[in-house]
């Protein structure tokens, strides 16, 4: 194995230090991944290596591409090095792509970039990467009519072809679901087996356990671990590492899996269909939940999961088939839990307001608030804050918070943890499970991420095209028969 | 553009037509003093007219009838075009409109170009520099010229150019650097507002990550610039360009009456002195129909630079 990148004693600063002395090496064949959550210098790290941080922050130690110190040449002999050597997948595909330029031209530059080819055999050179990612008919469109993972590709495509010995990959799976998820990951293994260098900052400890090789585990700044992935992976040494592996969805216990307890339905909706931007995005569907159950909903990214939430709670009208809510308790009983809780804030004012508003509006009890922010785990202190004075966890408990307050009878959690840390994620989860059994609240759960959703959840709704397989090889391997077929195109 | 698109700007130039006819309409009639004295006084001179000449003029043009009548009855002329008479000259309408506005058409397409040429050139290198020497100078300019009306920008340069330096004429047509001063007096309102549009889009687009993903990629600093930069910056000053014509309709009417260039703005001032309605209502609606189709004009050419779809 040959050393491609030696990074020794990096330290990034800006007013004080950030990112305290780092050491790594990518050597070819060996993937190498920094694992660690928002907020722990990582992605500030891949930018120094790079040479593309923020003004007001400086890089120092030494980084050695071969025989050179990055750290040591001017901005020009950086730039000299961009795309020909040193390439950057970034972390936004979709805001990575020019808006008003197709395709093909923004893939094509790259090859032009490493000067050695015409206009019109760069044009076909990335016509042909373009196929060989299963992108041929992307090559005309713009990236505003990209998904995810068809962007995530471009993107991949776009950043290799200059020829660079090494790739950095900023998260290169955020917002994917399973099956692009995949995609990219092997995309990047590839590389590696080219002989190119990965060096790969992720959150996603799936991807860190796939990609195998040697990983770091970075918190607040300093690696606190590093190793082969099998080591630390497996038996992480360091308490942070511990806590944090043992946050993947994947490792948690079951919490989920209870059988139906006979209850009579507090929803009921009957052969649902809906189409949205002209495409059907699910017919013939029928579905129940009983008070206290989790029901998790599930399917490739677009086959319309909060859609179907936002049906059952009334905020769309299905096209054909009927809702039927028990009608026993107030409206006010069925309430949403969001996606990212920054947004569903009001911005400017303090979080002790927006829920005392929410008290006198429905004229509660002005006690229960203390009782449910001891069970939060919220400090007053939060109270006098705005929205972005908290952390993604801290906020997301408050819009719990403010469910509960309303003593939901059901409730539908669109996403509730995907913008959250892994750490977080699992406390979040946790108190949504507790507040299911406890309070007797159905709980519909959309995640695309499978591992979560199939410890947490009851019983497990598929949408999609799969829908059907899928379905009863969940309920093959969870020894319980769901009560609903998804049905299609009967 | 698609047909949806025709349909609507083809909708928006009827209910802008009704809404112009309407407005002028009332207006008129509820503009101070005696309708029939003001057109006999245009007509004849303020020293001739006396209460028999306008008597005549209101039997004439039937002033004391109904105004609902009358409006139906205009409204129906224009939706066949004809634009009746001017009420002093006796001229046809449409002939002098169609005269006209050959002229403010010049005048404000030379300064449609003109600011073109100073404002986003000076807009993209201040944006290029946030915070530097050149961003101030440009804000504090565009500041200035913003803010102070075309007529007095209008009379500082007559000042400087045509009587100190005696470079350009002061006003009037005949001479071909006639429209000079006119059409940079209303360039530098314009370019004040477009360098700014233009600084502002262009911070943005250096800081998206495209543009850091541009350079990544290898790309040198004038590539990016141009197969990146450029097009993303000119969408939101052609989108910007749609708004501005209010400005510039608007400083035509003042700055054709301050040069004496004989277009349409300077025929409306004159038409309402004189009360001369189907001129006032003619030169309004086809200031207002201008407008929807220069509109239409930024759609087409929006759609030329970007080509992600829009909704209208």
């Amino acid at each position: 194995m040959k050393t491609l990148l030696d990074i020794k004693e990096l330290t990034v600063s800006g007013e004080k230090t950030i990112v305290h002395p780092v050491s790594l090496q990518v050597r070819t064949r060996e993937p190498c991944t920094i694992l660690g959550e928002t907020g722990c210098g990582k992605s500030l790290l891949a930018q120094a290596v790079m040479g593309v941080l923020p003004s007001e922050l400086r890089a120092q130690g030494r980084i050695f591409l071969g025989e050179r110190d990055l750290l040591g040449l001017i901005p020009k002999q950086r730039r000299a090095i961009w795309g020909r050597e040193l390439a950057i997948l970034p972390q936004e595909p979709w805001l990575a792509l020019d808006p008003t330029m197709r395709v093909l031209p923004q893939v094509k530059e790259g090859y032009m970039v490493a000067g050695a080819v015409s206009g019109a055999s760069a044009g076909r050179l990335a016509q042909a990467t373009l196929s060989g990612l299963g992108l041929t008919d992307a090559a005309g469109k713009l990236p505003s009519e990209l998904s995810g993972g068809m962007a995530q590709r471009v993107a991949f495509a776009a950043a290799s072809v200059g020829g660079a010995g090494i790739l950095l990959a900023d998260e290169p799976t955020k917002g994917l679901d399973a099956q692009r998820w995949q995609d990219i990951v092997d995309l990047l293994l590839q590389k590696v087996a080219d002989g190119i260098g990965l060096l790969t900052i992720t959150h996603d400890i799936g991807v860190a356990r796939r990609l195998g090789g040697h990983v770091a585990i970075m918190c607040e700044g300093r690696i606190v671990e590093q190793g082969p992935a099998a080591r630390v992976l497996q038996n992480p040494v360091h308490p942070y590492s511990k806590r944090l592996l043992a946050a993947d969805p994947a490792s948690w216990e079951k919490l989920g899996g209870r059988a139906s307890n006979g209850v009579s339905p507090v929803i009921k909706a009957h052969s649902l269909g809906i189409t949205r931007g002209g495409k059907q995005l699910f017919k013939h569907q029928n579905f129940s939940i009983a008070p206290g159950e989790i029901v998790g909903v599930t399917g490739p990214s677009g086959c319309g999961k909060s859609t179907f939430g936002d049906l059952l709670l009334g905020l769309l009208q299905p096209d054909t088939g009927t809702v039927w809510r028990d009608g026993s308790h107030p409206p006010l009983r069925y309430q949403k839990l969001y996606q990212d809780p920054p947004a569903a804030f009001p911005r400017s004012i303090t979080i002790g307001q927006a829920v005392e508003d929410l008290i006198r509006l429905h004229a509660l009890q002005p006690g229960i608030r203390d009782t449910l922010m001891d069970e939060l785990r919220l400090q007053p202190e939060l109270l006098d804050r705005l929205p972005e004075q908290i952390s993604g966890g801290e906020l997301q408990r408050f819009a719990l918070l403010r469910v509960l307050l309303l003593d939901p009878i059901f409730l539908f959690a669109d996403e509730p943890t995907s913008r959250l840390d892994l750490i977080t994620q699992q406390e979040m989860m946790n108190l949504l499970v507790r507040c299911a059994r406890e309070r007797q609240c159905a709980i519909l759960l959309v995640s695309h991420h499978a591992d979560l959703i199939g410890k947490v959840a009851d019983r497990l709704l598929f949408l999609g095209e799969e829908a059907i397989s899928r379905d009863a090889a969940f309920s093959a391997c969870h020894q319980t028969s769901p009560r609903e077929h998804p049905v299609y195109g009967a | 553009m698609n047909q949806a698109t025709i349909g609507y700007r083809v909708f928006q130039a009827f209910l802008v037509a009704f809404l112009v006819g309407l407005g002028t309409f009332i207006m008129v009639r509820v503009l101070p003093g005696d309708l029939a004295y003001r057109i006999a006084a245009g007509r004849y001179g303020y020293d001739l007219v006396d209460s028999v000449a306008a008597e005549a003029v209101r039997l004439e043009l039937g002033l004391d009838g109904s105004p609902i009548l009358a409006f139906l009855s205009w409204f129906w002329d224009l939706i066949r075009f004809d634009l009746g008479y001017s009420l002093v000259t006796g001229e046809l309408v449409r002939d002098a409109i169609f005269h006209e506005l050959g002229h403010s058409v010049d005048l404000a397409a030379t300064a449609l170009i003109l600011s073109l040429f100073i404002g986003p050139p000076l807009g993209l290198l201040a944006g290029f520099r946030p915070g530097s020497i050149i961003d101030r100078l440009v804000l504090a300019s565009s500041v200035v010229f913003r803010s102070i009306p075309h007529f007095a920008i209008g009379l500082v340069l007559i000042m400087i150019f045509s009587i100190q330096a005696g470079l350009l004429p002061v006003a009037g047509h005949g001479h071909p650097l006639s429209r000079v001063l006119p059409a940079l007096t209303l360039a530098l309102g314009l370019a004040a507002v477009s360098s700014r549009i233009a600084r502002d889009a262009m911070i943005k687009v250096r800081e998206s990550d495209y543009y850091l993903f541009g350079r990544t990629k290898g790309l040198s600093e004038s590539q990016v610039f141009f197969r990146h930069g450029l097009r993303n910056v000119s969408v939101p000053i052609i989108t910007y360009l749609g708004m501005q014509f209010v400005y510039l309709i608007e400083g035509v009417v003042v700055v054709e009456t301050l040069f004496a260039w004989p277009g349409i703005g300077h025929s409306l001032v004159h038409a309402i002195v004189a009360r001369d309605i189907p001129m006032i209502q003619g030169t309004a609606f086809v200031m207002g129909l201008m407008f929807v189709f220069l509109n239409a004009l930024v759609d087409f050419l929006n759609r030329l630079v970007d080509p992600r779809e829009r909704v209208v």
